[in-house]
């Protein structure tokens, strides 16, 4: 049931899609059927693969410095409280800030290109890495901590070697809700500037009004969010095997 | 509480301190990173300037529209799946396809949809925030104390007055959290919104500032958009503590 689930759902609201489509009869709403064409068109073609790749690679490029940032951060800021009096003014301060709409000034210091996408992506989803970090990380039992120390530990052996691991199941969770703001911010930032990508491609087929290929794109999104999510919780699970199972909220401000 | 108050001002103050130090160094040109000093005095100005003023009342009128409409129906379909047992079946598989969708991406769908105006914008607060309302408002109903129910019908109340009267105020706490987040996100939604297809509101601003290289004018709606979203926030965070201060 709980493998069907997602699978059922999914076709009602294809259901849902084509008979309103059938209903409404206008050409900016094909049905799912007029879509599948052009869909299967763009996935041999190979058009979309290559703004799927370079969609991707920043994305992945953002997240590899947000975690290479947030981690050790948050680890941090949860064992000290000196750091987390210092650290989390600031979050609270950037929190309701609107991150993809800083891209125009991002484009202004660092020019139109890759970068500016992937900086933007990195300060999204570095927010709740760090946050879930340091949750994780300051409710580390103690008694793991005085053990280490007894053994002979360092410091810093302790961070790598008891923290971290034991901060792992609510660190993941923070890496959950940085996929579902990262993709967000990837698909936004290319609609604001546009030049390649998964969200260019949705506005540039809608600006030629090929209708059919607006919506194939779209559903390639939906796909794709999907698929990293679920292949990410995947991971998660088999990494966590041995902590008790908390589900994420799957939202957040991006 | 003063002094903690003081002690989580300190590094926001040193950023700021920072940022005014870096800029009027002369190791960056004005244009690429303007003085913070500048940015707040641009700000106090335009928000005395009518066509800012008009904007800023559109982008909140759709804001509060979408978000009000989240609330509404996310604390229903929250509770009714909790409640319903095909409402339950659905409820899981249907937030795991939809929760990870980037729902910007559907944002063109609503333009084509809905018209170039208020609608489609609405439309993509309302699904950007349903969602932590929804999870919100579906777990809490689930975890109110059966007993509280058992109760409720057996002193006679119908079951869609149990909803109202007792899994309703029980569910509240969280699903005044699950608003808190929805805020946030609706804040930054509808200004993506408007950058994203500009034609009025905050996001128009930034774009039309960006657009002419007025770099303190693109910080403007930054700040003002922020501004809105920690006002709200804290708000909601203070209405939360009066009205369920029961809860703790």
């Amino acid at each position: 049931m709980t493998r069907l689930g997602p699978v059922l759902v999914l076709l009602a609201l294809l259901a849902i899609w084509q008979l309103g489509a059938m209903a409404l009869q206008a050409d900016y709403l094909p049905t799912p059927i007029a879509v599948l064409p052009d869909l299967r068109a763009m996935l041999i073609d190979g058009d979309i693969w290559r703004d799927m790749a370079a969609s991707l690679t920043r994305l992945a490029a953002g997240f590899a410095i947000g975690l290479a940032a947030g981690v050790p951060l948050g680890i941090v800021c949860g064992r000290s409280t000196a750091v987390r009096g210092c650290v989390n003014p600031l979050l609270a301060l950037f929190y309701p800030v609107p991150k993809a709409a800083l891209i125009p000034i991002l484009m202004l210091w660092f020019g139109a290109g890759d970068l500016s996408k992937i900086l933007i992506i990195t300060l999204t989803v570095t927010l709740p890495i760090v946050y879930h970090a340091q949750q994780g990380a300051a409710a580390v039992e103690e008694k793991l901590l005085w053990s280490a120390r007894a053994m002979g530990f360092s410091p810093a052996a302790i961070l790598w070697r008891v923290v971290l691991p034991a901060a792992l199941p609510e660190l993941l969770l923070g890496v959950r809700v940085g996929i579902v703001i990262g993709l967000i911010v990837m698909i936004s930032s290319e609609m604001i500037v546009r030049q390649n990508g998964l969200g260019y491609d949705i506005f540039n087929a809608m600006d030629m009004a090929q209708y059919t290929l607006t919506y194939a794109v779209i559903v390639i999104v939906g796909v794709l969010g999907y698929v990293l999510d679920s292949g990410f919780e995947a991971l998660r699970r088999r990494l966590t095997f041995w902590a008790p199972q908390r589900q994420a909220m799957v939202a957040a401000s991006s | 509480m003063i002094r903690n108050a003081l002690r989580g001002a300190a590094p926001i103050l040193l950023l700021l301190a920072l940022w005014e130090g870096f800029a009027r160094s002369g190791l960056v040109p004005r244009t690429l990173l303007p003085p913070a000093t500048l940015v707040i005095a641009r700000t106090a100005t335009a928000l005395t300037t009518a066509s800012f003023d008009a904007d800023l009342l559109t982008t909140l009128t759709r804001l509060l529209a979408g978000l009000a409409l989240a609330i509404i129906l996310g604390i229903a379909l929250g509770i009714l799946a909790a409640q319903n047992r095909v409402g339950g079946m659905i409820f899981d598989p249907l937030v795991r396809v939809l929760g990870p969708l980037p729902k910007i991406a559907l944002f063109p769908a609503f333009l084509l949809l809905l018209g170039f105006e208020d609608a489609p914008r609405i439309a993509l607060v309302l699904i950007d925030a349903i969602f932590p309302i929804m999870l919100a408002a579906h777990a809490a109903a689930r975890a109110v104390d059966e007993k509280l129910i058992w109760s409720a019908r057996a002193a006679g109340l119908s079951p869609a007055a149990c909803v109202l009267r007792v899994v309703l105020p029980a569910a509240m706490p969280q699903i005044m959290t699950g608003i808190r987040v929805a805020a946030v996100i609706a804040c930054v939604v509808v200004f993506l919104s408007e950058m994203v297809q500009p034609g009025d509101g905050l996001g128009d601003q930034m774009i039309r500032a960006a657009r002419a290289f007025r770099s303190v004018d693109m910080f403007v709606p930054i700040v003002v958009i922020s501004a809105l979203g920690a006002l709200l926030d804290a708000t909601l965070a203070t209405i939360r503590a009066q009205a369920l201060a029961w809860a703790a």
